[in-house]
Order: structure tokens, then sequence, then C-alpha cells
């Protein structure tokens, strides 16, 4: 008797337990946000342009600048803003993103993918690219993409931050973000970034620039608020 | 009247008390001796009990936990009670009654089948007796008649039995297979059933093995633990006697270390813990120990049993304890040829690696490592080459001035430093006056020109000299127990002039034939740029006619051929006049089996009496046994105490043994082939560039920026490369495959004999027969070369866009340029090739070649892309075809790479 209905029991706890599990992951019932600013503070050089050295037919149709220090008006882009432990919260979309080479130039130049979602490599040169990941984490990648092959589909599986790099031309560098969780920003030319319905808690939020480095700052966050943060960067 | 000689008294008197304490003490006795025998002297004997009682109690726990795992499991569940259920439909029911009725029919049809089979075995012998009658009848020349008549009768009989009996066998072997038939729903569970037991019944196994049964069957049995018993390993011919005959040797160590090979007792303490590393020491391609026991490696006393002490030879006249923690590894070198890279042979590997590279072998002989070089350079022609007041202050102490150098401290008193200085110098006049007069003052030397210092400086960095020489203070490549195998120069200018430094950067070999400094193919105004350079590293010494003076007393040349002599110099320096000199050291080949009594220890008590001891103290403090009336003439060679530990684990194993053939590793031509290549690498310092084997290509430390621009790494060489074209390449690297790089792979002069050590060395490291490749081109399947040219042109891989190919160089900057492939066709093996298109990350992590497949395009030869790979190969290694001047005359105006097509196309 007793057997028998523990063996009821069990599954059916089971089955409430991943459910509720399941709804709390998918949604943030109440939650908070944290948004804000990246500035950079000191002289901003001006933009190195880049020099096309080689298929110049194909690659050299526009000027093309140096990208790893983008500044406007005192704001800093391309900067990544994530939280790397966030119990709860969300669920990884895993949306596709793209990664164009148009002109012989990554763009976006700071791509930011969630961890096993694809990436398209879109390649419509005309001329031979290699798409070579230096990464410590996932399994280092160095793929050929000629000309007929005009997209490129692969994936990253772990959390990471890499550069990437086309070894046809020495001028192509840019960087992937691939993230572990849905709270992560990329900042365009204004410099903003927000992380939305955040469960409620103390995070280290990490702000992540290829050539200033990392820092991170700890934002506490509540139900239903918004947590203001500027972070600025020194040249 | 009395007898003579007895005494009526003597008679009656009574011995009972005697005989009475004599039977108790003979019995006493004999409970003693029996206790002795069997508890006492038997100490494994309780160890095995132990051992075997735990091994049985841990499986009945795993048994059960398994039991009760099974149990739990609905599957097994299920089928356990399905099992029941078919049995019981066989016992009642229908199935149970045709299975009933069945059995009876079965044993019906058994008694009529074995009834008309005996009829037909009857009939049959009457035949053999039958024939028996006619063939003698017939022998005889007797009529035969009658006896074929009744031959012909019989077989008419037999033929007449025999579908009887045919019928019965078919009825019996139908009755059988519908009893199996309807059985077999219980044979299909119990086959389900059997699969998921599997652990169930190792644990049963296990027990089993732990038990005995005793008492006779249809008995009352007994289970009990096994009876401890010696487990003996014997060694055939593994050792010999004092006569050098070959004797067994006999190895019980395992009567005590029974679990030494059970996995799963890492837990208990010794001596029945299982062995550290086990899968890889016991397996049954290492060292099982059912085939080689334990002192094979631990030394001991295999025989003995009856105490530990005896057991592992911890008594005294034993010549051989027991080896443990790393000293176990000793005895690696007995069996192996090759310890490097060899797993759980670190310590004695590089034990081995700094006596060869440090100097133990100038003055010590040890048979197996009686060809290595000296390690010294060559003083024939010093007088040319040292500044004479440094010369006497290096002999003196030369930490002093370099604190790595390998070349050790002698403790000379200044006198002495001096005679040997002054020998030294009077001995090389000859030669160096010779060579000064052939290498005179360079002209357009320009030292105080900054900007010559500069590019030297640049060139100093960038050409290669990092690959083994450090420039400044702490920097290095190549090291071993602390010492630096090149020398760090950045004092050079305190050492020797600009004369002698830009000849030797023009030619080493001119100074010194021998010398393993290799040429970089400077052009004279490279030279004197990285001359003028090196000058600026440490102060320039003033010339000093004092010490000449004194170097050239005759006095002093005389004491110090005295001394040069004495202290052995020449084991490490090739100095004229003492070409003919012995190793002044002991030989060291058996010096790992020398007993205590032969070692010295001087009036130090402080050291305790072991071999290891002294052998430790003695490299640490190579004095240190010295009195006043024994003299010690080794040097101190300032090693760190792990690196003398390790040296010791090396010297315990050299010891005489023969080992039989059975017993020994890899002692196959290919082994020889990388002992011998890897000496030659360590002698050359080809690590400090190349990584080789996994390990080294030190001078990547400065390429971290851009490793694409360091020399490249050797891994997997005898594979890749055509070892004709390895064999002219090591002769004479001037054509590089890489020019752009600014390193260059410099000229060694190897002759054909030491080329051919490398080339060996590679195929035996790839395991591969040495790569002679013949390409036919008549054997290319057709379309292929075109399949390849176009795959390679620039409307598919674009392959052009980086490699060179002859003088058809690529676009943009030549740090991005890769190999030139009109070489690939003598340089490279086209297997390699393959698997190179197919995955170069996989034979090179990090190169800059990217891996096109998957994804070869669809449209050439039907999307296959295993023949679009041998299709790239094939034309890569066409494209080699075409003489570099042609190509050129041919120029721009060919598609790329089509003239190589052409070519093989007429050839073909
Ligand atoms: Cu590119």
């Amino acid at each position: 008797m007793n057997r028998r209905f523990s063996s009821l029991v069990v599954p059916a706890l089971i089955v409430t337990v991943t459910l509720a599990l399941g709804a709390y992951q998918g949604a943030v019932a109440a939650g908070g946000n944290i948004s804000g600013a990246v500035m950079f503070k000191g002289d901003v050089p001006a933009p190195k342009k880049l020099k096309v050295t080689k298929d110049k037919k194909r690659c050299d149709k526009s000027p093309k600048f140096d990208e790893s220090l983008v500044v406007k008006d005192g704001k800093l882009a391309n900067v990544v803003v994530y939280i790397a432990d966030v119990k709860g919260g969300k669920k990884l979309e895993k949306k596709g993103v793209t990664l164009d080479q148009n002109g012989c130039v990554y763009q976006p130049h700071v791509l930011a993918v969630d961890a096993g979602a694809d990436v398209t490599i879109l390649n419509p040169d005309k001329v031979l690219h290699n798409i070579h990941t230096y990464s410590k984490i996932n399994k280092p990648m160095n793929r050929a993409q000629p000309k007929f092959k005009k997209k490129l589909k692969v994936k990253f599986d772990k959390p990471e931050i890499m550069e990437v790099r086309c070894d046809v031309h020495g001028w192509m560098g840019g960087w992937i973000f691939v993230a572990g969780n849905p709270y992560y920003s990329v900042t365009g030319e204004d410099g903003a970034f927000s992380l939305t319905d955040l469960p409620a808690g103390k995070y280290q939020v990490q702000i992540w620039h290829e050539k200033l480095g990392t820092q991170t700052k700890e934002v506490e966050v509540k139900d239903g608020e918004t947590a203001k943060l500027d972070v600025e960067f020194a040249g | 009247m009395a007898v003579r000689g007895v005494d009526p008294d003597e008679e009656k008197k009574s011995y009972g008390t005697v005989f009475f304490v004599g039977s108790i003490l003979l019995v006493v006795v004999g409970l003693w001796s029996v206790f002795d025998d069997n508890i006492t002297r038997r100490v494994w004997k309780v160890h095995q009990a132990e051992f075997t009682r735990t091994d049985y109690e841990r499986a009945a726990a795993a048994l059960a936990k398994e039991q009760e795992r099974l149990n739990a499991d609905p599957k097994y569940a299920e089928l356990v009670k399905q099992r029941a259920a078919e049995v019981a439909s066989l016992e009642s029911g229908e199935k149970g009654a045709r299975l009933a009725e069945l059995r009876e029919l079965q044993q019906r049809v058994e008694v009529e089948y074995f009834d008309a089979d005996q009829e037909v075995k009857f009939v049959k012998s009457e035949l053999d007796e039958a024939w028996y009658e006619f063939d003698h009848a017939v022998q005889l020349g007797q009529d035969a008649g009658p006896y074929r008549r009744h031959i012909q009768g019989l077989q008419a009989q037999q033929r007449a039995l025999e579908p009887a009996l045919e019928a019965a066998r078919k009825k019996r072997v139908d009755v059988k297979a519908e009893i199996r038939e309807i059985q077999g729903g219980v044979r299909k569970i119990d086959d389900q059933i059997y699969a998921l037991e599997g652990d169930k019944r190792k644990w049963q196994r296990q027990m089993d093995n732990a038990t005995v049964t005793v008492g006779p069957e249809g008995f009352p049995q007994f289970t009990l633990y096994k009876v401890p018993s010696i487990q003996q390993v014997v060694l055939k011919d593994f050792d010999r006697n004092n006569f050098d005959q070959q004797v067994e040797r006999v190895d019980r160590c395992q009567s005590c270390h029974i679990g030494i090979n059970r996995s799963g007792f890492d837990d208990l303490p010794q001596p029945l813990t299982t062995h550290p590393k086990r899968t890889v020491f016991l397996s049954d391609a290492a060292h099982p120990p059912r085939v080689f026991g334990c002192t094979v490696c631990h030394e001991g006393q295999g025989e003995a049993v009856n105490s530990l002490a005896q057991a592992h030879g911890n008594v005294k006249f034993w010549e051989h304890p027991l080896l443990e923690g790393n000293d176990v590894q000793a005895n690696c070198v007995t069996c192996h040829l090759n310890v490097a890279g060899l797993e759980g042979a670190q310590v004695v590997a590089r034990g081995q690696q700094i006596f060869e590279q440090v100097g133990c072998t100038g003055c010590h002989l040890v048979e197996g490592y009686g060809d290595i070089p000296k390690v010294g350079p060559s003083l024939r022609r010093v007088q040319a080459k040292l500044d004479p007041a440094w010369m006497v202050q290096w002999i003196q102490n030369p930490r002093e001035f370099r604190s790595r150098t390998r070349m050790p401290h002698f403790y000379f008193e200044e006198g002495d430093a001096v005679a040997a200085a002054s020998y030294l110098w009077a001995a090389s006049k000859k030669e160096a006056e010779e060579w000064l007069k052939q290498s005179p003052m360079p002209e357009g030397y320009r030292p105080d020109d900054a900007a010559v210092v500069e590019k030297g400086k640049e060139l100093a960095r960038s050409v290669g000299c990092l690959g083994c020489h450090g420039l400044s203070e702490g920097e290095f490549t190549t090291r071993i127990a602390g010492k630096d195998l090149v020398p760090n120069l950045k004092d050079i200018a305190a050492k020797v002039g600009p004369r002698w430094i830009y000849h030797w950067l023009r030619n080493p070999k001119a100074y010194n034939p021998d010398t393993r400094m290799p040429s970089l193919r400077l052009s004279d105004d490279e030279a004197l740029a990285l001359t003028a350079y090196l000058m600026t590293l440490g102060t320039k010494p003033e010339p000093n006619a004092e010490v000449v003076a004194r170097l050239e007393e005759p006095a002093n040349i005389a004491r110090g051929e005295t001394v040069v002599r004495k202290y052995g110099c020449a084991g490490c320096h090739d100095i004229p006049g003492m070409e003919k000199e012995s190793r002044i050291g002991v030989e060291l080949t058996t010096f790992g089996s020398k007993p205590l009594e032969e070692l010295f220890f001087g009036n130090d008590t402080s050291i305790k009496h072991t071999w290891k001891d002294w052998t430790f103290n003695k490299i640490h403090n190579p004095r240190v046994y010295a009195t006043e009336r024994v003299e010690q003439l080794m040097p101190h060679f300032d090693l760190p105490e792990e690196d003398i530990k390790a040296l010791r684990v090396l010297l315990h194993g050299f010891v005489e043994r023969k080992v039989p053939e059975a017993f020994k590793a890899d002692h196959s031509e290919r082994a020889r082939q990388i002992l011998e290549g890897r000496r030659q690498i360590q002698e050359y310092n080809c690590v400090g560039c190349h990584v080789i084997d996994g390990e080294g290509g030190y001078v990547r430390k400065y390429y971290e920026e851009n490793p694409t621009l360091a020399p490249p790494p050797l891994n997997g060489q005898g594979e890749k490369v055509q070892a004709n074209w390895m064999f002219g390449f090591l002769q004479n690297p001037e054509n590089p495959i890489r020019p752009w790089l600014k390193v260059r792979m410099p000229t060694f002069g190897f002759d054909g004999p030491h080329a051919d050590v490398f080339v060996n060395y590679f195929a035996a490291l790839s395991e591969v027969e040495i790569p002679y490749v013949h390409v036919d081109e008549a054997k290319v399947p057709a379309g292929y070369l075109e399949a390849g040219r176009t795959l390679f042109s620039d409307d598919y891989f674009e392959c052009g866009s980086c490699h060179v190919r002859g003088d058809k160089k690529p676009d943009g900057p030549v740090e991005d340029w890769a190999p030139d492939l009109n070489l690939a066709r003598q340089r490279l093996n086209p297997d390699w090739i393959e698997k190179w298109i197919l995955d170069p990350q996989k034979l090179q992590p990090g190169t800059k070649m990217p891996s096109f497949y998957p994804g070869g395009p669809e449209d050439i030869l039907g999307g296959d892309e295993k023949k679009q790979i041998e299709a790239l190969t094939d034309y890569i290694m066409a494209l080699g075809l075409q003489p570099a001047t042609a190509a050129k005359a041919e120029g721009e105006a060919a598609e790329p790479g089509k003239e190589g097509v052409e070519e093989a196309n007429k050839q073909g």
C-alpha cells in the first residue's frame, strides 16, 4: 500500500517541481533593471585608417578605421556589459545572429551571441576569408570561407569573450562575446546599455572593453526598480 | 656372578621421570616448532587471510547492493515477474498439459529410437564380420560366392531397417524442438535477465575466487576462505650467478602484496593496497606482475617471506635492498632504451639528461654513454680568443663570471689557476697564430656608430641568436639543472674581442671545425653590426702585460701541464697535446651496485653510511670525503638538490645486469634511432627553436605577439616531409621554406651521417618507414589535376592568396605569407598533405592555415570531398615539376599553377 502510494507521489512531485522551475526560469514575475552608459575620459586619438594591403579591388571600396577605441561625445562604444553569474531569471533564447564581412571588415566589431545559438557568417566579398577564433574555453576554430561559400553557420557552446581574426586579411579583427545568460548588452555609439528583468539581488556587473580591460561594479537590483549604473574608462 | 660391565644397581634404576620430562619437552618443542613454522614465520599468511576476508566481504556487500539495485530496477522486477508467470504457465494450463504430454512422448520416442538404432547396429556388426569372411575367402583363393550372398542379404536387411530408424530420429528431433519451443519464453526472459546481471555475476565470481568449498559431493559442504598460499613468479634466466650462468629469479612478493594488481583496494594499508597508477605500470602492455613479479623494478629479496626486513632486502649483505618512491625509476634504464617521455620515468629521464649534458661523461665512463661529445668548447686556439686575465679568473671561479655556467668550480688556488691558464695559453699559441694570420681585423668595423650598434642589436634579437644565447641577465632559452646550455652573452666583451667575434660569427667552423655553433649566413655588414653590438655587452678589458708575462713563464707552463692533466680538463675540452688523455674519473657502469664497504666516507661522521647518502653528498659537495691523506679531485657543479636526486636515481640504475630479451622493452632499430637522434638534438640545441616531440621551442616566448614569425614546430615531421628533402635541407638550409621569417635556420654544416641521424629520428618518431616519395603522374586519375587546379585557383580556394609559388608571391605583407608550394613536390609527403588539408588544426594547433573541409564546393568532382582533397594534393605535388626559372619566364601570363599541370600532362 505504502509503496504504491509513493510510486504515484514521487513522479507527481517531480512533474510539479519541474513545471514550477520552468515557469520560474521562463519569466520574471517581478524583476528589476540595470541601465546606464559607458563613458570615456581622456584624449581620444583620431581614428586610425586601416591599410588594405591585398585584395584591394574587393576590400578597399570604402575607407576602414581601427575600431578598437570608438568614442563619440565622450561615450564609449563596443563595450560589453554583462553579469557572469545570475541565479534564475530569464532563459537564454539562443537567437541566431549574423556576422557580416562585407568589404573585408567585421560588422559588428563586437558581436554578442547566446551560447549554443547559430552565428551566420556572411561573405559577400567574392574573396577568401577565414574565421580564426583565438578562444581559450571554446575549441579554437579556423574555418576557411571561400568566395563560393556566401554563408557559414557556426556555434559556440561556452561563455567566453574571444578575438576573431582573418589570417588572409591582416587588418580584419573583431570580437565575439558568447553569453551564458541573457543579461548582457553591447554599447553602441551612445554608450548606453540596459539589462532588464533581473531577479532582485546583488550582482557583480562586468564591463569589458577590448583595449581598456574589464571593470566590475556591484549593483543591487530591487523589484520594479531600475538601478542606474554609469561607468567611466580612462584613456 | 655379575656379568662383566653390567651394574646390577643400574638395572634397577627408574628413568620414568627423565622420560616423562623429556616427552613433555618434546611435545612443547613440537608444538612450538609447528607454531613458529606456521605463525611466527608466516606473516604473509596473516596478510593474505586478511586480504581474502576483505575481498570477500567487499564483494558480498557489493553483491547485496547490486541485488538491491536490481530489485529496485522496474525492468528487472518486470522480467522476474514475467519469468515466474511463464514458468507457472508451463506447469499448468494448456501449455503445461502439452509439455507433460511431450515429456512422456519424449521418453517413448527415445526408447523407440534406441531400439531402432540398436537393430541397425547389430546388422552393421554382422556386416563387418561378413566382409571379413569374404575378404578372407578371396585371399585364400576360395569360393567367395556364399559370403557375397550373405553380405547382400545383410545389406538388404539394413536397408529395410533404415526407414524406421530415420522415422524414429525425426520424431525424436521434432519432440525436442517442440519442447524447446514451449520453453522458449522462459529462455528469452532468462537471456534478458542475464544481460542485466553482469555486475552481479562479477561480484559472485569475486566471492567464489575468495573461497573454497570442501566436503564430498552429496554431503553437506562447507564454504571456507581460501587457504593462504605462496604466490610465486619465476623469471626464467633473469639473473646470473657468479659463474655468469643464467639462473632463474624467484619472486614471492605477491604472497603479501596480494592486492597489488586488483583495482579498488587503494584504501587498504600496505602490503594489501593496490599499486599506484596500476593501469599504467601493471597493464599487460607494461609490467604484468604475473610475468615480471615485483623485484624487477623494486629490488629486494624476492624469495624471502619470513620477515619484512628479509623480504625487502634490508639485511646485511643483500646488495639490492627495496627501492621506494622515485628510486624505483633507477631500474627503468635496465630494460628501457629510451626513458625520455616514458610515463612514470620522469625523474630518471631528467637525471639522464643532466648526466649527458652537464659534463659527467667527460670524466666518467659509463657503458652506453661513451659517445657523448665533449661538452666544453675547444681550447685548441684559445690564445686567439680570450683575454688572458679573464681566463685566469674564469679558471679560478667560473660562476663568478657566469652564475649559470656548466663549467664546474675546481677550488683552484691562484697559483694553480695561473699555471693551468699558462699551459693552455702556450699549448694553443701555434694554432692561434695561424688562425689570426688568416683572420685579420675586419675593415669597416664601426663600433662607435650608434646606428650600426642598433642594427646589430636588431639582428641579434631577430636573426636567431636568441634561439640559444641569452643577451641579458636572466635571459635564456634552454636550461637544465639550473645551467645555461649555451653561454649567456651579457658580458661577452669582457671575455673576447671584436676580431675574434667577427670571424667566429662569419665562420665558426674555421675557428673550431667541431663546434656546434652554426653559421647564420651573415653578410659582412651584418656580422660587423652584430660584432659592434656584442662589444657593448660588458666591460672591455685593458691589455695586461703583467698577466701575459706570468702566463709565459716556463715554470708556470710546466706546472700547468700537471694541473690540466690531473684535473682532466681534456675530458670536456679539446686541448692541444692532450688528445690521447683518458677519462680521469672512476668508471660508473656498475656504480649503482657498489657495496657500502667500497665507498670511502673519509673522516666525516655526520653522513649516514648508506649508498644514497654517500652519493648525494658526493655530488653536493664533491670534496666532502677528502682527508689529509686522500685527495679528491671532483669539481663542484652546484646543482639544485632536486637534480642531484634525479642524478642519483640514474646512478642507482647503473648496475651490471644482462636482462634477457624477453623482459626488455623496445630495443629495436627504431628505439636506437630515437635515442641517437635525441642526443644529437640536445647537442645542437634544436629544441631552442623548434618544438620537437612536444617539447622545446623555447624561443617562442619572444614571439607571443605573432607566433607565426617563430621557427616552425617540428611535431610529426617524419610523416610530413620527404626523407630526401630533409637530408639535403639539413646539410644546406640556404633556401628557406619561409623566406619572410627574419629568424634564419642556421647552417650547422651537418655531414651525411649527422643528417641521417636526424632523418631517421624523425621517421622513427612518426613511426613511418623513411618515406622516399615517388609521385607518378601517370597514376593520377583522369580529371584530377584539372579539378585540383580549379580548386586551387582564385575562383575557389584562392590558395595563392597566401601561399608562395616559386617566384609568384602573394599580395600583402610578407608576414601573412605561407610556405612555397612549388617546393611541395620535393619536400612534402602527399599523404601528409591530404591530412593537412583535411584538418590543419589537428596537426598544428593554432596554425593560420584554415580548414576548407568539410565545406568543399558541390560542382567539383561531384562534391566528393575525399576526391577533392586527393585532387588538390595531386595538383600541389605536380606544381613543383616546373623549374623555378621557367616559371619566371612564363611569368604572370599563365593561369596560377597551370604550368605545373601542363608539365604534368606532358609527363603523363
Ligand atoms: Cu578576410
